[in-house]
C-alpha cells in the first residue's frame, strides 16, 4: 500500500512537472509611478502594457509561453525609480522591462540599466538620454528634438509665424525642450523675442502671461510639465487678452490638462506622439482601450502598449530571451506600425522620428498633420 | 463644456481700446494686475496661515496637516458639487459640515492621546495624519486632479485694463469677512474669551472653570473649517490635487513666522504681504525663483527680525 501511494506520489509530479514547464513565463518588468504626484500617468502606463499583454497572450503568447508582467512603482521620485529598477533586475527571470515615461528618473536609473544590461523601453523624451553610451535603453516615443523640429516646422511654415516666445518648465524635461525648440528655430533663422520659464505648480502665471504680452509674440511654443500648470496658465492667458497662437509639446494634450482647462484650450496647437484619429492602427487601439478601460486613451498609456508589442516581437523574432538577442531584434524592427506611428529603430535605440500635429476645440483633439524627418 | 466667451488661440489680437496709452499707464496697469493676484493667493496663504496660528495658541504645536484640511475641503465639494450634483450652497454646508465633524476627530485622533507629552510628539502625530490623509484622498478618488466650478457663475471683470477673477473678489471677501467675524469672535463673545484664556494658561483656565478639553475641541473644528474654506475657494484656480495643500501650507507657515509667531493679526498680514512679495518679485526679477522670494523674505525675518511683525519679543508665557 505504501509503495503504491509512492508510485502515485510520484507520478503525479512527473504529471504536474510537465505542464508546469509549459506553463513557464517570459517575465517582463515595468517601472510605473502607482504613488505620489504623478500616479495619474501611471495608472495609465499600465493600463497600456496590459491590454497589450493580454492581447499577445490570447495570440498565444511569444516562443509558446506566456508573457506576465512585474510591475514596481518608483514612487514618482528618481531614488524611487533606480530602487525599482534595482529590485526588478535582482529578481529571476527578468528579460526586459518597461522603464518610466519621465526623462528625469531614466537620467537617475541610467547607470543601473547599464550596469544591469537588460533591454529597456524608455519613455522619457529627453533626447541625450540614448546618448549617453547606453546600449540598453529604447526609446517608445519619438524624442524631443523631433517634438521641437515639428513646432517649429509647423509654427513657421504652416501658421506663419516668426515672433515666437517660449515658455517652459525649469525642470530637466522643460529646460532640455527649451534648448531643442530654441535650436530648431534658430535652424529656421529665428530667435524668440522670449524665453520664459517657470518652476512646477506655480500657482500663478500672471507675471509669465504680462511677458509674452509685452514681447509682443504672436505665437506661443511650451514645454510645460504638470497638467495643473497648463490648466491654470491657459485661463490666464485668455484673461489677460492673449489670443497668439499657442504650439506646445504633447502634455497640452493630456486627458488630465484638457479635463482641468476645460473651453480654455480652444484653439491650441499641440504634438502629439499619439492621436486617437491619426492612423488605422491608433483608431484600432482607441477602440480597445476604451471598450477595457471605459476612459479615452493618451499618450501614457499608448507608448507602454507600443512598447510591450515591441518587446514581444523583438524577442518573438530573437527566438530567445538572452539581452543580447533581445537587442538584436529591437533594434532589427523597421518599418513596423504602431499605434503612436511607424517604428524603425537605429543602434542608438531610438524608433520614431516624427510627431502629429493636433488643434484642441471645445474638448476635442483634431489631427492635423504628421510631420516626419529622415535624420 | 460651457461657451467660453473669450476668443480662442489662434485668432486675431481684439485691436487695443486705447493706442495712444502712455508706457507708463501700461506698466501701472501690470502692477496693479500682479498685486492682485498677489493679495488674492496671499489671502489664501493668510486663511490656511490663521488656522495654523489658532492650533498654535491652543495646543502650542505647530499642525502639519493644517495644509491637508484644505485638500480635504477641495475633495469634499468636488464630491458633493460636481459628482454628487447638490446645489453649490448645499454643497458648500456639506462639505463645512464634513470638516467640523473632521476637525472632531482630527482632536481625538491625533492631538488629544498626547496632550500631556511635550510638542515634538504631537508634532509628529500631525506629520503623520498628513501623510495618512493625503494616502488616503489617493486611494479614494484616485491621482488625477479634479477641476472645480467657480462659486460665481461668471469668470471676472476688466477694471481699466486689470483682469478681476470673480474668484479672487470671493477669495478676497470671504477672507476679509473671516478676518473680521474671527476677531469679533474672540474679542466680544464668551466663547471667545475662554477660548483665549485656555489658549493662554491652561491649568488656570480649568480652575476657573473652564472645559479645556472642549475648547481645544472647538478649536479644531473652527480651524479645519477655516482650512476647508481655503480649499473650497482656491480649488476653481490652482485645481483640487492631493498636493495642493502641502504648496499652500508651505507658504502659510513662512507667512505665521512672518507676521509672529502665534499671532492672528500677523497671520493675515504675513499671509498677503508673503503673497504680493512674491508676485512683484516674479514679475520684476525673475519668475522661476518665485518660490524663493518668499523664503528669502522668511530668512530676512529671522535675521532681522525674528519674532515677526506683530511677535512678542518673548513669546513663551510664564
Amino acid at each position: 500500500m505504501r509503495f503504491v501511494s509512492l508510485t502515485a506520489v510520484a507520478a503525479l509530479a512527473i504529471l504536474t512537472a510537465a505542464p508546469a514547464v509549459a506553463q513557464d513565463t517570459i517575465k517582463i518588468g515595468i517601472v510605473v509611478e502607482a504613488t505620489g504626484p504623478n500616479a495619474e500617468a501611471g495608472v495609465f502606463t499600465l493600463n497600456g502594457a496590459k491590454l497589450a499583454l493580454e492581447e499577445i497572450n490570447a495570440a498565444g503568447g511569444v516562443l509558446g509561453k506566456r508573457l506576465e508582467l512585474k510591475p514596481e512603482d518608483n514612487q514618482s521620485t528618481n531614488p524611487g525609480t533606480v530602487l525599482a529598477f534595482s529590485k526588478l533586475f535582482g529578481e529571476k527571470g527578468i528579460v526586459s522591462i518597461i522603464g518610466p515615461i519621465r526623462s528625469t528618473q531614466i537620467q537617475a536609473a541610467s547607470p543601473t540599466i547599464a550596469k544591469a544590461g537588460i533591454p529597456t523601453m524608455i519613455g522619457g523624451t529627453d533626447p541625450s538620454l540614448t546618448k549617453v553610451n547606453n546600449r540598453w535603453v529604447f526609446r517608445g516615443r519619438p524624442n524631443d528634438s523631433y517634438s521641437s523640429r515639428v513646432i517649429a516646422d509647423f509654427g513657421v511654415n504652416t501658421l506663419k509665424k516668426r515672433k515666437w516666445a517660449i515658455v517652459h518648465s525649469t525642470d530637466a524635461f522643460g529646460s532640455g525642450g527649451m534648448n531643442a525648440l530654441t535650436a530648431s528655430l534658430k535652424a529656421l533663422g529665428i530667435t524668440p523675442v522670449l524665453v520664459q520659464g517657470y518652476t512646477n505648480n506655480s500657482q500663478d502665471f500672471t507675471p509669465v502671461v504680462l511677458a509674452v504680452k509685452k514681447s509682443g509674440a504672436d505665437i506661443i511654443g511650451t514645454y510645460m510639465t504638470n497638467s495643473p500648470d497648463v490648466g491654470i496658465f491657459a485661463k490666464q492667458l485668455r484673461q489677460l487678452g492673449v489670443s497668439a497662437d499657442w504650439v506646445g509639446s504633447p502634455s497640452l494634450v493630456s486627458v488630465t490638462a484638457m479635463e482641468l482647462a476645460g473651453p480654455a484650450l480652444n484653439g491650441v496647437h499641440s504634438v502629439a506622439d499619439f492621436t486617437p484619429d491619426a492612423s488605422a492602427e491608433s483608431k484600432a487601439y482607441t477602440a480597445k482601450y476604451k471598450a477595457a478601460y471605459k476612459l479615452d486613451p493618451d499618450v501614457y498609456s499608448s507608448w507602454a502598449y507600443d512598447a510591450m508589442r515591441i518587446l514581444a516581437r523583438a524577442i518573438g523574432d530573437a527566438k530567445s530571451t538572452e539581452p543580447e538577442a533581445i537587442r538584436k531584434g529591437i533594434v532589427g524592427i523597421q518599418g513596423w506600425k504602431g499605434v503612436e506611428g511607424t517604428y524603425s529603430f537605429d543602434d542608438k535605440g531610438d524608433g520614431l522620428r516624427g510627431y502629429n500635429v493636433v488643434r484642441i476645440d471645445n474638448g476635442k483633439v483634431g489631427f492635423i498633420k504628421h510631420i516626419d524627418f529622415k535624420d | 463644456m460651457p461657451r467660453d466667451p473669450l476668443p480662442s488661440f489662434g485668432t486675431p489680437r481684439a485691436p487695443d481700446p486705447d493706442p495712444e496709452r502712455k508706457p507708463s499707464v501700461e506698466a501701472l496697469t501690470n502692477n496693479l494686475q500682479v498685486i492682485f493676484q498677489g493679495l488674492a493667493l496671499g489671502s489664501i496663504y493668510a486663511l490656511v496661515a490663521l488656522g495654523f496660528v489658532l492650533i498654535i495658541r491652543a495646543t502650542n504645536v505647530v499642525n502639519f496637516a493644517q495644509g491637508d484640511f484644505a485638500m480635504l475641503g477641495g475633495y469634499a465639494m468636488v464630491l458633493f458639487f460636481s459628482a454628487l450634483g447638490w446645489p453649490y450652497a448645499l454643497a458648500l454646508v456639506a462639505a463645512l459640515v464634513v470638516m467640523a465633524i473632521f476637525g472632531v476627530l482630527f482632536n481625538y485622533g491625533v492631538y488629544y492621546p498626547l496632550r500631556h507629552r511635550s510638542f515634538l510628539p504631537v508634532l509628529i502625530s500631525t506629520l503623520g495624519a498628513s501623510i495618512f490623509l493625503q494616502n488616503t484622498v489617493l486611494a479614494v478618488f484616485g491621482p488625477q486632479p479634479r477641476p472645480l466650478e467657480k462659486t460665481l457663475p461668471v469668470d471676472g471683470i476688466n477694471v481699466g485694463g486689470v483682469f478681476l477673477d470673480s474668484q479672487y473678489l470671493v477669495i478676497l471677501a470671504v477672507t476679509l469677512l473671516l478676518v473680521l467675524g474671527t476677531y469679533l469672535f474672540f474679542e466680544k463673545t464668551l466663547l471667545g474669551k475662554k477660548l483665549q484664556a485656555t489658549s493662554q494658561d491652561k491649568d488656570m483656565a480649568r480652575l476657573l472653570g473652564i472645559p479645556v478639553a472642549l475648547m481645544i475641541s472647538i478649536t479644531f473644528i473652527y480651524s479645519a473649517v477655516l482650512g476647508g474654506i481655503a480649499g473650497v475657494l482656491v480649488g476653481p484656480i490652482l485645481f483640487v490635487s492631493i498636493g495642493m495643500g502641502s504648496i499652500i501650507a508651505l507658504k502659510a507657515f513662512a507667512a505665521t513666522i512672518i507676521g509672529g509667531f502665534g499671532d492672528v493679526t500677523g497671520a493675515i498680514v504675513g499671509g498677503l504681504l508673503l503673497g504680493v512679495i512674491e508676485s512683484l518679485a516674479a514679475y520684476h526679477i525673475s519668475v522661476p525663483y518665485k518660490d524663493a522670494y518668499a523664503f528669502l523674505a522668511l530668512f530676512l525675518f529671522l535675521l532681522v527680525r525674528p519674532q515677526g511683525i506683530f511677535g512678542e519679543k518673548v513669546s513663551e508665557k510664564a
